[in-house]
């Protein structure tokens, strides 16, 4: 077996655990497709946090918790059949353009991900990837005793062991599924979820503007701009990740996922399809890298801050409790693994921060070592500051969320990471200069779907004011329904 | 009027931008392809191939291993090379086999110049030590280093 068919049959192992309970809570959309896969990623990694925290074999666990999915669901559309995806509520006056836009929309999107994959035409294998991220998966296909001390043992010196699990639990689904096990078994897996992450991140802005069909004249102009900035945010940011895009490591598949994670929790319209995928998106970042969870846990607030509103502020009761539910969720799902680490006494899972070293100098390294990666933000604000201030009216007429949620998120993020740096007590320069390249990269992907979110809303501006609905803050209204819960988007 | 015009601002701003950005970005991607850069990463994978290979001819089904060295790079190189698959000792004075990496100039039956070496101890309290057979890669360590 190659590795090109091993990862492609690693990949359907993973979609085939995750298709239903996204099919279930996102409906039979164009993201859906990407989102399997990735959502079967976050299953390998409770199976490994399982088989961590309770003995078992990983793969057992993964094809258990992927039954247990498949059997809620089925049972949820047996009890509510409401709530399959058939009877999804239709999209309504979108037409054949819109239905067309998702086709091409998916097919350049997904065709722009796989060829930003080429650099996996050189075998490499990361330094980190090679002694973490792609051995590790040998750790959780051992036995249980072994894979405990393997955690353990002082004499590894491995303290990044305790990370969180996805990129390794998905390598060793792989090399368990396949017989295969290679580290580049490992990286070509870890690369396509990459790719699917970006694919979903990318597809945000193709639902964004197809989402103003009907809510603006012309709606052609803002799905198109939606298509082109779609596919131009894949080339950016393939640009931005490689090459650990291409290598096995960690970093951009938790950055790509926090990314999209936004995109579809706080700036898309607030719908229970878009919050769904936020949700697989978020498990996915806070399951993935330390940073990805801090991060996760601050998208996680913020998504139930903006399904809350301002409404739920002023004491609407009932607006609290699905956001709050789903928020809780959510964290205990992110804290299992920490908590199961540190249950064990594993190496690593304590951090050691001081408050007693120089913050000043440390602070100051780290602006000055993050400040060079981050010239996006100096396109990105201002285009952000017109927008806010002159475009804002036609941010709401279609539906789009206020920017302010995703700056907020960039800003936790970015700050998370930073605070990490400044309080740690590893020394700081050689760290910042091994690091700050990857560790960035979620605010410089953050600042780019800022950008394109904005060209999407300023085209929409373009396209003359619609007369099918009327001028709504969707941020202080209740949510809509589903907009186009179809097969493929073939309702339109 | 304002609208319109802020809207095709932005709009043309954002989407030159983005394409500026993209050209870069392709770029960057294009560089992961260069010779150089195969060559590199074949060096890296038959270095740490080799290594694995060694590890398996010293060490028998069962084993406990500990990784020996008071070199950390040596000890990473090892994790990196066989770390997925021993049956790590703990503690390690307990190891079945102690396994070391001994660095030195290129030679026959090296991988780069470095040999795995392993030590164990018999049940009358003899020391063993042996040398890693059944692959090598010729040529003068270390490979070259991957971007972090």
């Amino acid at each position: 077996m190659t590795t090109f068919v091993a990862t492609v049959a690693a990949v359907c192992a993973l979609a085939a655990a995750g298709a239903l309970p996204v099919l279930a809570a996102v409906g039979l959309r164009w993201p859906t497709v990407t989102l399997a896969p990735l959502a079967g990623a976050v299953v390998a990694g409770l199976a490994a946090t399982a088989s961590l925290g309770f003995g078992g074999p990983l793969l057992s666990w993964f094809v258990g918790l992927a039954a247990l999915g498949a059997v809620v669901v089925f049972g949820l559309w047996v009890v509510r059949p409401d709530l399959g995806p058939r009877h999804a509520t239709p999209g309504t006056g979108r037409g054949a353009l819109h239905r067309v836009v998702g086709i091409v929309g998916f097919l350049v999107v997904v065709g722009t991900c796989a060829w930003s994959l080429r650099g996996l035409r050189t075998p490499t294998v990361g330094f980190d990837a090679r002694a973490l991220w792609v051995m590790r998966p040998g750790w959780f296909l051992q036995s249980h005793t072994h894979l405990l001390v393997d955690m353990k043992a002082r004499g590894l010196v491995l303290g990044q062991s305790a990370y969180p699990p996805l990129v390794s639990a998905s390598a060793a689904v792989a090399w368990k599924v396949t017989g295969i096990h290679t580290a580049r078994l490992g990286v070509t897996t870890v690369a396509v979820l990459n790719a699917c992450a970006l694919a979903t991140a990318a597809l945000a802005l193709v639902e964004c503007g197809r989402g103003m069909a009907g809510r603006v004249t012309r709606s052609w102009v803002p799905m198109a701009a939606g298509v082109v900035g779609a596919v131009l945010l894949v080339v950016v940011a393939a640009g931005v990740t490689e090459p650990f895009l291409t290598n096995g490591y960690a970093d951009p598949l938790w950055s790509l996922a926090a990314v999209g994670a936004v995109a579809f929790g706080l700036q898309l319209r607030d719908d229970p399809s878009a919050r769904a995928a936020a949700v697989v998106l978020i498990l996915v970042a806070g399951t993935t890298k330390d940073e990805g969870f801090v991060t996760a846990v601050a998208v996680v607030v913020l998504v139930a801050a903006r399904a809350i509103g301002p409404a739920g502020l002023h004491g609407e009761r009932r607006r609290w409790v699905a956001p709050v539910v789903v928020a809780a969720g959510e964290l205990a799902v992110l804290a299992w693994w920490p908590l199961t680490v540190r249950a064990i006494g594993a190496r690593g899972a304590s951090s050691t921060f001081t408050a007693t070293t120089d913050l000043a100098h440390r602070t100051d390294a780290t602006v000055h070592g993050m400040s060079p990666y981050l010239h996006v933000l100096v396109l990105a604000v201002p285009l952000a500051v017109v927008g806010g201030l002159l475009l804002s009216r036609v941010r709401r007429r279609v539906g789009v969320g206020n920017d302010l949620w995703a700056w907020a998120a960039l800003a936790v993020g970015l700050t998370a990471v930073g605070a990490v740096l400044v309080a740690s007590k590893s020394p700081i320069q050689p760290w910042i200069l091994t690091t700050v390249h990857r560790i960035t990269e979620f605010p410089i992907l953050q600042g780019w779907w800022i950008v394109g979110v904005w060209a999407v809303v300023a085209a929409a501006g373009l396209a003359g004011p619609g007369d099918a609905s009327p001028v709504v803050d969707f941020e202080a209204t209740e949510p809509l329904p589903a907009p186009t819960v179809d097969p493929v988007g073939v309702a339109g | 009027m304002v609208v319109t015009v802020a809207s095709a601002l932005v709009a043309a701003v954002a989407l030159v931008a983005l394409a500026g950005q993209a050209v870069r970005g392709n770029r960057t991607v294009d560089a992961q392809l260069s010779a150089r850069a195969v060559h590199d990463a074949s060096v890296d994978d038959a270095f740490y191939a080799c290594l694995d290979t060694q590890a398996h001819s010293l060490v028998r089904p069962g084993q406990s291993v500990a990784l020996g060295g008071d070199n950390l790079a040596d000890v990473v190189t090892m994790i990196k090379g066989f770390g997925s698959w021993i049956t790590v000792a703990d503690p390690a004075s307990g190891a079945d086999v102690v396994l070391t990496l001994h660095d030195g100039a290129a030679a026959p039956g090296t991988c780069l110049g470095t040999r795995v070496v392993g030590t164990s101890r018999g049940p009358g309290g003899r020391t063993t030590v042996r040398l890693g057979t059944g692959a090598s890669v010729a040529g003068q360590g270390p490979p070259p280093a991957p971007p972090l």
